[in-house]
């Protein structure tokens, strides 16, 4: 029906110039990390990270990079926004999303933990009936639990964790432990890891057969550096 | 609540609804073209039918109630199990092997993503009593066309096979920790997570250079991934799956469609289900599966003598949005305008005229409220519509849409705008 009005694809310009694979990269602190690793790999030169443009192609055009805040990746990846990702495992384990995890990274190194008041008594966490948790990983805090058969209240919060028990909100925390000076200041300690975390490649699922031929090409591009 | 609708659920209208009911609409008729016959299961039955088999995430996605008389129902979350029970309980008897095929809405309680809400729509086949390659060949090539009939100009079919899997899962005589801790490495294809299980645990060298040899098994290269994978057979039932991939590669040859497929021995979603063939219709910037399908030959037998089955399902969002993307085209949200707006009077002579052009396949809408010529041309102005007719004493007088959007009179024969 020649009168019936169709809407253009969004700008058709800049959907032919996007690059192939699209690369979804955290932003803050792992993003230098991320960055020198694909340098290293030779996927791309210096990027300007703090240039307006929303995609940064690198230097033949074959990959564009998208700085996305790091619990965003997965979901990007997931949906075939971005093809491949780079992440930390806590975010990647807390999304529940469905991607491939070809390899593991050699930065981000962290570990989800449990941490509690220096002055809890020595008792097995599987002896509270009802434990608070306060924590930004309701869903891995959650789970934890419910394997050693304790329903614990988890009290999702998105940052300073940590003042959960000092102000009485929670009787627990489950979060990031890198040196642990954070939990000491605040009086805490740690009691049990959950996880071993560190930076983890990502791929969408559907783009990993593909393209094939570009992904397994990154892959073995960052594998030699690793 | 009054004039909301639930989550997940969706009201489609107009273009939407039309684009929705067409794609539906014309992937029954090829599938009727290959011989498959219409079959509508009901939208709910009991639950205990409809787990007959499913797995422990889509038991926990179904929507379950009482019936007034205590028995628990659920919708339908899929429509293999309902043509598996159908099959084997009351057309046991009919000549083997019989086709099906249909189109519909099923329920699943999920968080909605792309394509698919809470209801969602699925049109495919179940090919049921053949337990043979060609049957296997018969609904991927199928599947392709379906995809060509869809509107999809790019597209691929990851084919798997699931007792090369299932045979070595035997042939390593692992425990259940073991097994699942390889099934995660292989479904995630993770390096790291594999490496851990070959440090983790003690395998013969054979049976080591067997899983090491996994990773590789999957690419557009098929006849090299089955020569590479018969090399580390360990047991008759890895070969009999070699053996069944040949035979359907050979026959997909026939059908032309192999360019568009690509081997993965790794691909291992769905264990426990399929018994053979499965896979998956993946499309260029669409991130999720749009289809997937395979052999099970278990299902049949949970209802009436045990058959062999093959079949596949496509989700109509999915592809719907896929189709969107590669064309550059969304719908637009409005109605399909008719060819022309009619004010007959309510005279015999122009309603005759106004049957046989409807007749001959043009879209006629009556004026209705009795307006005036111009309020008329008004809201044929507002919603579209590029023609009005008047009936005057002896013909109709047409009104066109200009260019500028006013109308203006014709002379000469009628006529209208494909």
């Amino acid at each position: 029906m020649s009168s019936t009005p169709v809407f253009a694809a969004p700008s058709e310009s800049s959907v032919e110039s996007r690059p192939p694979i699209l690369f979804a990269l955290p932003k803050g602190r792992t993003a230098e990390e991320s960055l020198a690793l694909l340098e290293k790999a030779g996927l791309t030169g210096p990027l300007d990270t703090n240039s307006r443009k929303l995609v940064l192609p690198n230097a033949d055009n074959s990959i564009g990079f998208v700085m996305a805040k790091p619990w965003d990746v997965p979901t990007y990846v997931e949906y075939g926004a971005a093809d491949v990702g780079i992440c930390g495992l806590d975010v990647l384990r807390e999304s529940g999303r469905r991607v491939h995890e070809p390899l593991r990274l050699p930065f981000g190194h962290c570990r989800l933990s449990v941490a509690g008041p220096k002055d809890r008594p020595d008792t097995p966490l599987r002896y509270a009936s009802q434990p608070r948790i306060a924590t930004k990983y309701p869903r891995l805090a959650q789970e934890f639990f419910r394997k050693r058969g304790v329903n614990a209240e988890v009290i999702g919060l998105s940052g300073s964790v940590e003042l959960g028990p000092v102000l009485g909100l929670a009787d627990l925390i489950v979060d990031i432990v890198e040196t642990g000076s954070t939990l000491r200041a605040n009086g805490l300690v740690e009691i049990r890891t959950i996880l071993d975390v560190q930076a983890v490649l990502i791929i969408n699922r559907a783009a990993y057969q593909l393209k094939s031929k570009q992904i397994q090409g990154i892959i073995e591009r960052i594998r030699a550096v690793i | 609540m009054q004039g909301q609708i639930p989550f997940g659920v969706a009201d489609y209208f107009w273009e939407e609804a039309l684009q929705r009911q067409e794609l539906i609409t014309s992937l029954l008729a090829t599938f009727r073209a290959w011989g498959y016959g219409d079959v509508m299961p009901p939208a709910f039955e009991y639950a205990a039918s409809l787990t007959a088999q499913a797995s422990a995430s889509l038991q926990a996605e179904m929507y379950r109630f009482l019936d007034r008389d205590g028995s628990t129902l659920a919708l339908r979350p899929e429509f293999t199990t309902p043509i598996a029970r159908l099959a084997g309980t009351r057309l046991h008897d009919w000549p083997m092997p019989q086709r099906f095929c249909y189109g519909g809405s099923v329920f699943r309680y999920v968080d909605p993503q792309a394509g698919r809400q809470r209801e969602f729509w699925q049109a495919g086949v179940e090919l049921i009593g053949a337990p043979s390659p060609d049957a296997d060949a018969e609904v991927l090539a199928l599947t392709a066309e379906a995809m060509k009939v869809a509107g999809l100009t790019d597209y691929r079919i990851v084919l798997g096979q699931i007792r090369y899997f299932g045979g070595l899962l035997a042939a390593l005589e692992l425990t259940p920790d073991q097994a699942d801790s390889l099934r995660w490495a292989i479904e995630r294809k993770s390096e790291p997570a594999l490496a851990d299980f070959l440090r983790d645990t003690p395998l013969r060298t054979g049976q080591r250079q067997a899983v090491e040899a996994l990773p590789g098994l999957s690419g557009g290269d098929i006849q090299r991934v089955i020569d590479q994978a018969e090399r580390h057979c360990l047991n008759t039932e890895m070969h009999r799956a070699l053996v069944n991939l040949r035979g359907v590669v050979d026959a997909l040859a026939g059908y032309g469609v192999l360019e568009s497929v690509v081997l993965d021995l790794t691909e291992i979603r769905s264990l426990g289900y399929y018994t053979g063939i499965s896979f998956e219709a993946l499309a260029p910037e669409s991130g999720f599966s749009i289809g997937s399908g395979g052999r099970y030959d278990d299902l049949v037998g949970h209802f009436g003598p045990a058959q062999p089955a093959v079949g596949v399902a496509l989700g109509v969002e999915r592809l719907l949005l896929a189709r969107q993307r590669q064309s550059g085209q969304i719908a637009s949200l409005q109605p399909t305008p008719p060819h022309a707006l009619v004010i007959s009077h309510q005279n015999p002579a122009a309603l005759a005229q106004v049957q046989r052009w409807r007749a001959a396949g043009y879209r006629l809408q009556m004026e209705v409220n009795g307006r005036g010529l111009a309020d008329v041309l008004a809201s044929a102005e507002r919603t579209g519509i590029a023609q009005v007719l008047i009936w005057e004493d002896e013909g109709f007088s047409a009104f066109r849409r200009q260019s500028d959007g006013s109308f203006e009179s014709t002379s000469g024969e009628i006529f209208f705008d494909e």
